[in-house]
């Protein structure tokens, strides 16, 4: 008989104290299972929505432009990166950028104006459907506009207001004309929040007198093509450009990605620890009990390293079924949290934290990392919780065993 | 964003409303700047001027007519080019409007805008509502008199009162002892670097009165780039009611 059909036979000997840890077991695996999930949603929640919203994954810009944002700092030439984009299959928008006034009735504000091609929005980024009310813009230049959820509040613009735009024209001159608002954004950061105001890029270049000036291309695969792959392609096509990744072009995210990673951690240390407690103690109060069978055993001639593989492969069967069944239960918890997710719009409506919009249904993901870490930890921290009172037992002299009330 | 151009000619028709005739008697430096916003105060005034913006990127002029009354009161319009034909801005205290004659519609300048560059110029709108409260925001001290380039001048130097919302460091003002024309106006940020300079030149007459008819404004920081300002007619001391500086009349 091995060691391990001995611990599984000792295992049901007191089928109350090992179902306790079974339990313990099996719930903290799930717990840490789907938790992980949890975190990792949010954190690919976070990402995704950072990217696919409205920034992408690459962006190309004149260099200089970001310091400063001067209409006269453009593409030299945008067409052959929307042509090497195609090329690869990746989705990319080119948005030209300027700032000016908008005024409702008596309410005005500054804005910045983004000139899009809504067709080029529609096919790379999410933000066409993420609109509070009312309609993204439409094919065809129409002099609509769609605002940020503050820049709209703080006009007090509804779907159908007129609004006026005053811009400083490339020329010099005093661009000025009468707007129809057809959408409202939803949150999608605070400086889109605040002052984004969308046009199509005909009404742009007219407003502006821009020319063919573009400022921006943002490409978004959808995590199809690697984030170095983008950056290489791109620098082939546009080597005298700024290529930046959303890594850089938003450092707050970034950080917020790698902290979420530590908090995962912590917390599956956490709960590790307090399985493992759990484990040691059910060993303990096992080895306790036993110890007149110990005694016997070792005056019997079993030696300690017998009784340590003893102790020990009841533990690691312990821990394997526990981390089967809390595996399974995890992997079924998790697999809810995907498809329904939590709901926290008691809580909070659409948020946003350091800039990136969040929904309030927070849903897990579920990846090979996710059940494979925490099952593996479980199993290692059950054995070597076991380890103490194996030692413990293996230590017993017999004689004074034995006679143990 | 429009009106920087509004607070030059503003600031032009209050430091350039000098008398004709000579001081005898040294006058303390906040006489110095009294003497000519006093005389602005007092009046009213309506001129016509062409505003020539040179950036790097582009140059364009404009033609303008405006009007003034006291220290509160002020009132633009565009006359050429067509594309900007009619477009108009209201000065009342510390409130700007814009009439778009394109749109038809008047707006309200917002407060964020008031650093705002008007019409692209090196102006911003603030200028226009601030000069007119120099007197109370800082402290004047004569900091040079004599000869300077050949010329008897008088420099006096501004610095802002402790708890005065003002933007300037400091601003110095040069004028000649004579007859207290302003030369130049250099104005310092607040870690007393030199932001822009404001000149003035071409001595003429105008509605009666010798004045500087060129007010040229250059940036520090883009010394290719500069504001001009050539008074073609000053009028002062007409019949203006306070009603004309109305919305009504901005949008005629």
């Amino acid at each position: 008989m091995n060691s391990l059909q001995y611990g599984w036979r000792n295992l049901w000997r007191n089928t109350r104290r090992t179902g306790i840890t079974l339990a313990a077991v099996c719930l903290s695996t799930a717990i840490l299972m789907a938790s992980y999930g949890l975190m990792d949603g949010l954190m690919q929640h976070a990402v995704s929505n950072a990217t696919n919203l409205v920034v992408g994954e690459v962006q190309v810009h004149a260099q200089g432009y970001l310091a400063d944002h001067s209409i006269y700092k453009a593409l030299n030439e945008p067409d052959l990166i929307l042509e090497a984009a195609k090329q690869k299959n990746v989705a990319a928008a080119p948005r030209r950028y300027g700032y000016g006034l908008v005024a409702v009735g008596t309410k005005s504000a500054g804005a910045r104006f983004w000139g899009v091609e809504p067709a080029s929005e529609r096919a790379t980024f999410d933000l066409a459907q993420h609109l509070q009310e009312g309609r993204f813009l439409s094919e065809t230049a129409r002099r609509g506009v769609v605002l940020g959820q503050k820049l709209a509040r703080s006009l007090q613009a509804q779907i159908g207001s007129e609004i006026v735009v005053v811009v400083q024209a490339a020329d010099g001159s005093l661009g000025n004309d009468l707007y129809t608002v057809t959408g409202i954004l939803k949150a999608a950061g605070d400086s889109i929040d605040r002052n984004a105001a969308l046009i199509h890029a005909e009404d742009f270049v007219e407003l502006f007198v821009s020319g063919d000036r573009i400022h921006e291309v943002a490409l978004n695969s959808r995590g199809m093509v690697p984030l170095d792959k983008l950056t290489e392609l791109l620098s082939i096509a546009a080597p005298e450009e700024e290529i930046k990744s959303w890594r850089q072009l938003m450092p707050e995210v970034s950080d917020m990605v790698n902290l979420f990673d530590a908090f995962i951690w912590i917390f599956g240390l956490i709960f590790l620890l307090a399985a493992g407690m759990g484990v040691m103690n059910t060993m303990l109060m096992a080895t306790y009990e036993r110890i007149r069978e110990f005694g016997i055993l070792k005056a019997l001639g079993a030696t300690p390293w017998g009784i340590i593989r003893d102790v020990a492969a009841e533990a690691l069967v312990l821990a394997a079924l526990g981390t089967v069944l809390g595996t399974i239960l995890g992997l079924a918890g998790s697999y809810y949290l995907q498809q329904v997710g939590l709901d926290l719009s008691i809580f909070a409506g659409t948020y946003s934290v350091g800039g990136v919009a969040f929904n309030p249904i927070w849903r897990a993901t579920i990846s090979p990392k996710m059940v494979l870490i925490p099952a593996v930890l479980m199993l290692i921290i059950g054995v070597v919780a076991s380890l103490y009172p194996a030692a413990l037992a293996a230590r017993l002299d017999p004689v004074k065993a034995i006679h143990r009330p | 964003m429009k009106s920087a151009y509004l607070s030059v000619l503003f600031l032009v028709m209050v430091l350039s409303h000098s008398p004709v005739r000579a001081q005898e008697q040294p006058l303390t430096p906040r006489q110095i700047l009294d003497k000519v916003d006093d005389l602005f105060r007092s009046k009213s005034s309506r001129g016509i001027a062409t505003m020539t913006v040179t950036t790097t990127h582009w140059k364009r002029s404009l033609s303008l007519e405006m009007w003034s009354k006291g220290k509160e009161k002020s009132l633009f319009r565009i006359l050429a080019p067509k594309k900007e034909k009619g477009t108009a801005t209201l000065r009342s205290g510390n409130d700007i409007w814009n009439y778009l004659p394109k749109v038809k519609r008047v707006i309200k300048l917002p407060s964020s805008m008031m650093a705002a560059s008007w019409m692209g110029s090196h102006f911003t709108n603030d200028d226009l509502v601030k000069e007119s409260r120099m007197a109370d925001d800082y402290t004047f001290k004569i900091t040079f008199s004599g000869e300077m380039e050949g010329q008897e001048i008088v420099e006096v130097t501004c610095y802002p009162k402790p708890d005065a919302a003002v933007v300037w460091g400091k601003v110095l003002v040069r004028a000649l002892r004579q007859e207290y024309l302003p030369l130049s106006i250099k104005y310092y940020d607040e870690d007393l670097r030199l932001a822009r300079t404001m000149t003035f030149s071409q001595v003429s007459q105008l509605g009666g009165r010798l004045l500087p008819a060129v007010v040229t404004m250059v940036p520090e920081d883009k010394p290719e780039e500069s504001t001009v300002i050539h008074y073609q007619k000053l009028d002062f001391d007409i019949d203006l009611k306070d009603d004309f500086f109305s919305l009504r009349t901005l949008q005629k």
